[in-house]
């Protein structure tokens, strides 16, 4: 009797084994495809918390918990969706608190395409490439500004989606919510994007520029236009 | 064929490529025979390209892939350990 129990007991134990070595073998894999991304995920962390240390030590704590939770992936689903997920969670359970209340976003808020019209002059002349506008002076740390303007629900989707290059769907599983607010977070993140664009190149162009009209609106629209047919120039 | 303001309001999802083959027919049928269209996609195209290659060129500290490979290290060793202290409850169990 005893005896017997003991054979179905190792009998059931047995199958654990063999799962606790196929999922250390899995581990050891683990460190290979993960740093493959390790460049996605630092940028999107650096996004989420616009501080590198916040970042770093993010970074490290979601692949760390993703090492351990390894054997509950699913091969043959998504691997980058699947660390971005976590990526998401770890900072959503230990970096937002700590971060306080988000800053309010003093974006305005703009029709789409507002860069194409702001760009394209009254004449009808159309511009069909950044290059040789002022956008084109934009570097790396300028249109990272831009993105760390738009609100944070915006401000992952759109990092996501048009710097990493995921998918719609790969963003909904990395985010946590339906592909179709994807879409919608989408739409607006790039609009207020466009917005935030048009500010930068307006702060880094117009300080060079020869001439800084402030008193409104239209003001700085004709200058905006003037300066664009002036980068037009030089460049083409 | 779809107009203009469909196709402004698919331009987004064509660039993203999310559209389905017969959505992406139709907006490119529309291109083909819309020279505004086609300049606000050609427009909307780089601005995007500009973006992702400006932003790609940022990439993570050298000091962080190292630090993970050690906490990843240090990980296993746990996780190592505490499989081998199940495996011994269970030979204890089974004796």
């Amino acid at each position: 009797m005893v005896r017997l129990k003991a054979v179905n007991a190792d009998a059931a134990a047995r199958p654990e084994r063999s799962a606790d070595k196929e999922a250390a073998a899995n581990r050891a894999r683990f460190e290979d495809e993960a740093l493959k991304h390790l460049d996605a995920l630092y940028r999107t962390a650096l996004r989420m918390t616009r501080n590198p240390s916040d970042a770093e030590d993010l970074v490290q704590d979601a692949l760390v918990r993703a090492y351990r939770f390894y054997d509950r992936f699913e091969p043959g689903t998504n691997f980058r969706a699947w660390l971005f997920k976590i990526l998401t969670n770890t900072y959503i359970n230990s970096y937002r608190r700590k971060q306080g209340r988000p800053q309010e976003s003093s974006l305005e808020d703009t029709e789409e395409f507002f860069l194409y019209n702001q760009l394209s002059g009254d004449g009808g002349e159309r511009v069909t490439d950044v290059e040789g506008t002022v956008l084109d002076n934009l570097g790396a740390d300028a249109i990272q500004r831009a993105i760390d303007q738009l609100p944070p629900q915006f401000r992952t989707t759109v990092q996501l989606s048009d710097v990493e290059g995921l998918s719609y769907a790969e963003i909904a599983e990395a985010t946590g919510v339906a592909k179709g607010t994807v879409m919608s977070r989408l739409f607006r993140g790039r609009r207020l994007l466009q917005r935030a664009l048009w500010d930068q190149a307006r702060a880094a162009g117009f300080t060079s520029g020869s001439k800084v009209h402030q008193d409104s609106d239209a003001g700085q629209a004709s200058v905006s236009n003037g300066a664009v047919a002036r980068a037009r120039g030089t460049a083409r | 064929m779809i107009n203009c303001r469909d196709c402004a309001r698919a331009l987004n999802p064509f660039i993203d490529r999310e559209l389905s083959d017969d959505d992406v027919v139709q907006v490119r049928g529309h291109l083909e025979a819309c020279g505004g269209c086609l300049h606000l996609y050609q427009f909307e195209e780089s601005l995007r390209r500009l973006v992702r290659v400006r932003c790609q060129e940022q990439g993570a500290p050298a000091s962080l892939r190292e630090r993970i490979s050690v906490s990843l290290a240090m990980e296993r060793v746990r996780l190592e350990g505490r499989g081998r202290a199940a495996g011994m409850q269970r030979d204890q169990l089974s004796t």
